[in-house]
């Protein structure tokens, strides 16, 4: 059991990359035969192989008390292409994440955090976000509140909100950590077909084992089968475990754009800026040099309408969204062209305060708009009998606060935790019983946050009414009270 | 007069609950059209009567005159116990079953399979329908009275069971086929926007009825948003509850 593994790490480390593939189908072939028979036993196999599923295997193997477990990924895209990427320092994916600094700490705890290429990283420390009826605004700074507080306390590591990483190389790295680690059987590409219990023989009982069986003929039984595949989990549906929730009626538009300069406080000091439109926020948040990664969330027309018009005119929308009242946008999605002139006349009758916008947009990444719908879901459990999810597949958030990917990370942690005390003290890694450890953690965590973000969003979509000044002077006295701000930026870094 | 109508009286239910014959079914049959509600003599005095109402409005000048163009003598309303009651329920009962033989007659249903009219659509087409059956028998003038007969005590249940009916009878015809609780909230909202608008009705005053259509098409509006609300209160309700549950579930609590 444990030679097989290192041959693998062998055949992955010297072989060239097209010879890797003609190894692994040869050992398919030979092995098939028997697989018929009897599935594969592996004690952890993954479906899914983003960010929530390779971590958790990095952490796996990184971690003394179980790196002698049998761990294998099941992921349908062709993992070794994602490693392939060399980007240029002007391109920029659209996919971004927003790392928390807890989730940071994990992935240092772990040993990823060496193999991400940091000139593709931004940290930022400023955040301002804004109510896009009334202006009342709030701004987080780390510097500020510090000094306000404890003066002492401003050290330069904690001063750092979060880190806007591209998801591709959060992902690179992690398989770049799984290489060196080694051992991890990585089934990739390879769609999952169906998921079964397995059968009773003589010899072997797998009838509470789930066993998943892979397009290319392949069959794995897994102690303990973990779902990171997704909203749409087949792991969760095969689990039985329910998913409840609601759609927003509203699509996520992301775009890598280009600044006129690195940002109002310069290169060093960089800031996120979200501005809340009934129709939904619309957040920029730093990359490094004169780049930005936007998320607009929108109604569904307006988002198709944005993703066909031309690049100059996108460019003239983003900065309308964050200039512009909400009465504007709404006569700027109804045009059918000309929106640059419009919005460069229109800004000349608004009044706003240049230095607390983000700089202008310049230009937008060809093929970098893309929409998303947006919606809220959370499973009723995440653990059954030999079955937990992590990340999307147990929960799906509004991106408002950027906490998606935080969350899986968390999950994941909690996850490596809960296994990790199962195998110091013997326990069955897949019972139930030893699962329920993470659970516990993380459900009503995960359920809180969703809460937040969700009536975070209803709130905000009013445009009229009493609720409007209440909100802002909600805002406005949370901004001018430094202590209770400083908490609620340490349970964002903390990533809640 | 009231005395000997007693006496003569074949049945002891009061004559406006008669208008549903004793064999009356309780379910809707596809096969077998329900009986004619009324008795031919009632029938034909009543039909005459309401000829009569623009002129006379509801009173019982209208029913006698109605009694004698059918070619009975005048005492002979003393058929029709509640009086001119039974008037206002007999134009109330002939237009709710027009509406079936109006969509029968003029093939509504297949213009509204090629148009693609949504149950929605239909309904407020039905419900502009009845409206202007008010004004074809020129009634809008004198609705007034008969609001005010309707609104009597011992008439109320009557009345608000034949509003229901014609609000059963719209949902039916538009091909709603809801079993569950919304069943009884659509019948008490379109009966609620039906008694409103036709009160808007009396006070309109412009071409072809315009205004009394607006107001209808304002208060289905609302009726769709209050709809749309109270299902996403709904849906956030049970969200709520059971996150609540798995919560709980989630830190060993056995539920």
């Amino acid at each position: 059991m444990q030679s097989r593994p290192t041959i693998w790490l062998f055949g992955r480390c010297h072989v060239p990359r097209s010879g890797l593939v003609n190894i692994r189908r040869r050992t398919f072939a030979t092995t098939l035969q028997r697989n018929a028979a009897t599935p594969e036993l592996f004690d952890v196999v993954c479906v899914g192989g983003g960010p929530a599923g390779l971590s958790l295997l990095a952490g796996l193997r990184a971690s003394p008390a179980t790196s002698g477990l049998k761990v294998a990924l099941i992921e349908w895209q062709d993992l070794a292409k994602n490693q392939t990427h060399s980007p240029s320092p002007t391109v920029y994916s659209n996919r971004c994440s927003s790392l928390t600094p807890a989730s940071v700490a994990y992935l240092k705890a772990i040993g990823v955090w060496n193999h991400i290429d940091h000139t593709r990283v931004q940290p930022y420390d400023g955040m301002q976000v804004w109510d896009g009826i009334t202006d009342s605004r709030i701004s987080f700074d780390w510097a500020e509140t510090a000094s306000s507080i404890i003066p002492q306390q401003s050290t330069p590591s904690s001063s750092t909100i979060a880190y806007m990483i591209e998801n591709i190389n959060l992902t690179s790295a992690l398989q770049k950590h799984l290489h060196t680690l080694g051992g991890t059987t990585i089934i990739s590409p390879a769609r999952v077909e169906g998921i079964t219990f397995g059968e009773e023989t003589p010899n072997l009982d797998l009838s509470s084992w789930p066993v998943v069986s892979l397009n290319n003929g392949q069959t794995l039984a897994a102690r303990l089968l973990v779902g990171a595949d997704g909203a749409n989990s087949p792991v969760r549906t095969f689990a039985g475990i329910e998913s409840r929730g609601w759609d927003y009626g509203r699509m996520g538009v992301v775009a890598t754009l280009q600044l006129e300069g690195p940002g109002r406080a310069g290169p060093d000091h960089k800031i996120a800026y979200q501005r809340f439109l009934p129709s939904g926020p619309v957040a920029m948040l730093p990359l490094p040099g004169n780049m930005a990664s936007l998320v607009w969330s929108t109604l569904p027309e307006r988002a198709m309408k944005l993703k066909s018009m031309a690049t100059e005119h996108i460019c003239a929308m983003v900065n309308a969204a964050f200039r512009l009242s909400a009465v504007d946008l709404t006569y700027l999605h109804t045009m059918d062209g000309g929106q640059k002139d419009e919005v460069e006349w229109r800004e000349q009758h608004t009044r706003f305060k240049e230095e607390e916008l983000p700089m202008k947009v310049i230009a937008v990444q060809e093929g970098s708009v893309a929409p998303f719908p947006l919606k809220m879901r959370h499973a009723d459990t995440y653990i059954t009998e030999r079955v937990a999810l992590v990340g999307d597949a147990a929960h799906t958030i509004h991106p408002l606060a950027g906490q998606g990917l935080n969350q899986g990370q968390a999950d994941v942690a909690s996850l490596l935790r809960t296994i990790t005390a199962a195998v110091e003290t013997g326990q069955d890694i897949g019972s139930q019983l030893a699962l329920e450890q993470y659970n516990s953690e993380r459900y009503s965590a995960n359920n809180a946050l969703l809460g937040v973000c969700d009536k975070l969003h209803k709130l905000y979509s009013f445009d009229s009414g009493p609720i409007v000044p209440l909100r802002s002077w909600g805002l406005q006295a949370v901004n001018s009270m430094g202590a209770l701000k400083g908490f609620l930026m340490k349970r964002a870094a903390g990533g809640a | 007069m009231a005395l000997p109508s007693r006496i003569l009286r074949p049945f002891h239910l009061p004559s406006h609950l008669r208008t549903i014959p004793t064999c009356a079914r309780l379910y809707h049959s596809y096969d077998h059209p329900p009986a004619p509600p009324y008795a031919p003599a009632e029938q034909a005095i009543l039909s005459a009567a309401i000829t009569h109402i623009p002129e006379h409005g509801f009173t019982q000048t209208s029913l006698s005159r109605g009694a004698q163009d059918a070619g009975y003598l005048p005492v002979s309303t003393n058929l029709f116990p509640s009086g001119v009651f039974d008037l206002v329920l007999f134009y109330l009962v002939q237009r709710r079953l027009g509406l079936g033989d109006a969509i029968a007659t003029e093939g509504l249903d297949r213009v509204w399979e090629e148009r693609k009219v949504g149950v929605g659509g239909r309904v407020r087409g039905l419900v502009l329908d009845r409206l202007r059956m008010n004004a074809r028998f020129g009634v809008v003038g004198r609705w007034q009275e008969a609001l005010a007969i309707m609104a009597q005590p011992s008439y109320i249940p009557a009345s608000t069971t034949e509003l229901w009916r014609l609000s059963d009878e719209i949902w039916f015809l538009a091909g709603d086929t809801s079993v569950d609780t919304s069943w009884y909230t659509k019948r008490a909202s379109l009966s609620a926007i039906y008694a409103a608008a036709e009160v808007f009705q009396t006070q309109d005053s412009s071409a072809e009825f315009r205004d009394t259509e607006r107001f209808l098409d304002e208060r289905l509006g609302d009726l769709r948003k209050v709809g749309g609300t109270v299902g996403a209160v709904g849906e956030w309700v049970g969200y709520t509850a059971s996150s609540a549950v798995n919560v709980l579930r989630s830190k060993g609590v056995r539920i």
